[in-house]
């Protein structure tokens, strides 16, 4: 087929078609679905006693606000994968905030480690495991963002995937936070970001199923 | 201060800064191409709105465009208006992600980097699978190709003793490479007749070549 021909033939299937919105105006739209799965999934076990004293404390806070920006800006950036000719340098913007989460829960991990050693850190790894919790507040999240990705062009399914996963189980961990009552940094780092980092690695190998790139009509 | 007069040939510099004058044709060029994808995101802008003469626009001013951009990118010119195609149909495909907010060409660039890295992928993994040949390992002209077989009295016993109705069919059809509607007419015998009783030769004759050279 010719390409003028073929041009013909698209013009003659011009439908119109439903824009789609801005990535920040549709985040908004992922956010009210997602904020009360997370209140949902942090109300199971209730808030935690000492959150007052946590919420004094000025590591809690900057690690809890970088979990949140984390996840506002991973939401972010998958809606914007989806979109053609966004600088892929603004994808890579929730790096910037999860480097701080993981460099405070690090920097807490090696003064435990300084004081309660090896076999302290090892004991204190396996009090509360927050895994399951984690990946059952993210389940429903990350379904909704990859329904939602799957309007846009797919051009990169696993970044898609991976971007979706980390927003998702950055805001659970945020929110079950404010429930979980661990004071171990090890904790955080292992059962926290830990089930971060696992669930966007799934989320990218999942993605290049789920969320299908754009083929010919 | 002492000025001493210039040398001849000496042409004074310019005394307003280069950038603003010294290259008019590549301002215009530029400004051009603002104005150039500016009509071009009106134009989507319509697509999207159903206008189908404004998209008709759109993609006869982007061919010549894309053109360039996948020739930029694609390493074997004799296949890249087929990536420019493909192009054309994901831009189709996902029209519906441009905003008019946003600028069209970076929207444009994307597609043909995303096509064009696929088609790359694809061609990678084919290369894989192919082997490019220099000859085709031709030998219809070839004498051994052409030498009768030894086997021929044997095929020619075994078509004579096939039944007088299977045995015509065979010679006239495969044989003669008649048509079905000649061979119909010489033995009289209807097309369909024809084709069972050329599968029945067939089938005979193998079985009677596999009996004689088991």
């Amino acid at each position: 087929m010719k390409t003028e021909a073929l041009i013909e033939t698209l013009a003659a299937d011009a439908a119109p078609v439903r824009r789609l919105p801005p990535p920040s105006r549709r985040m908004g739209a992922w956010l009210l679905l997602t904020l009360p799965v997370v209140a949902a999934g942090a109300a199971v076990d209730g808030i935690r006693p000492d959150l007052a004293q946590r919420l004094a404390e000025a590591r809690f806070v900057l690690e809890q606000l970088a979990a949140l920006a984390t996840g506002l800006l991973a939401a972010w950036a998958a809606l914007s994968s989806a979109v053609p000719g966004i600088p892929p340098w603004r994808l890579a913007l929730p790096l910037a905030p999860a480097m701080v989460w993981l460099a405070s829960v690090g920097e807490g991990c090696w003064r435990e480690w300084l004081a309660w050693g090896a076999a302290g850190l090892a004991d204190r790894m396996w009090t509360p495991v927050c895994l399951p919790e984690v990946v059952a507040t993210s389940v429903v999240p990350i379904a909704v963002m990859v329904v939602m990705a799957r309007r846009g062009a797919g051009f990169h399914p696993a970044r898609t995937g991976a971007l979706a996963a980390l927003a998702a189980a950055s805001l659970a961990s945020a929110g079950l936070s404010l429930s979980h009552e661990e004071d171990a940094a090890v904790t955080a780092l292992v059962w926290h970001l830990g089930t971060v980092a696992l669930l966007t690695g799934l989320g990218a190998v999942a993605g290049r199923r789920l969320v299908r790139p754009a083929r010919f009509p | 201060m002492v000025r001493r007069a210039p040398a001849p040939g000496y042409v004074e510099k310019e005394k307003f800064p280069v950038c603003l004058f010294a290259h008019p044709a590549h301002m215009l060029e530029t400004m051009d191409r603002r104005d150039e994808a500016a009509r071009w995101a009106e134009w989507m802008a319509a697509a999207q709105d159903g206008d189908g003469a404004a998209y008709a626009r759109l993609l006869a001013e982007l061919l010549p465009v894309v053109r360039r951009m996948v020739r930029r990118r694609w390493p074997r010119p004799e296949d890249s208006e087929d990536v420019v195609q493909e192009v054309l149909l994901t831009l189709h495909a996902v029209r519906h992600t441009y905003d008019p907010a946003r600028p069209f060409l970076p929207w444009l660039g994307a597609i043909v980097a995303h096509r064009v890295a696929d088609g790359l992928r694809r061609h990678g993994r084919q290369g894989g699978r192919e082997r490019a040949l220099d000859e085709v390992p031709e030998t219809f002209l070839s004498v051994e190709a052409n030498t009768e077989s030894v086997d021929a009295p044997s095929l020619r016993a075994a078509v004579a003793s096939l039944p007088e109705g299977q045995r015509r069919a065979v010679e006239m059809v495969k044989l003669r490479e008649m048509s079905l509607e000649e061979a119909s007419a010489a033995t009289g015998m209807t097309p369909g007749a024809l084709k069972v009783a050329v599968h029945r030769a067939i089938k005979s004759l193998k079985a009677i070549l596999a009996r004689d050279d088991p």
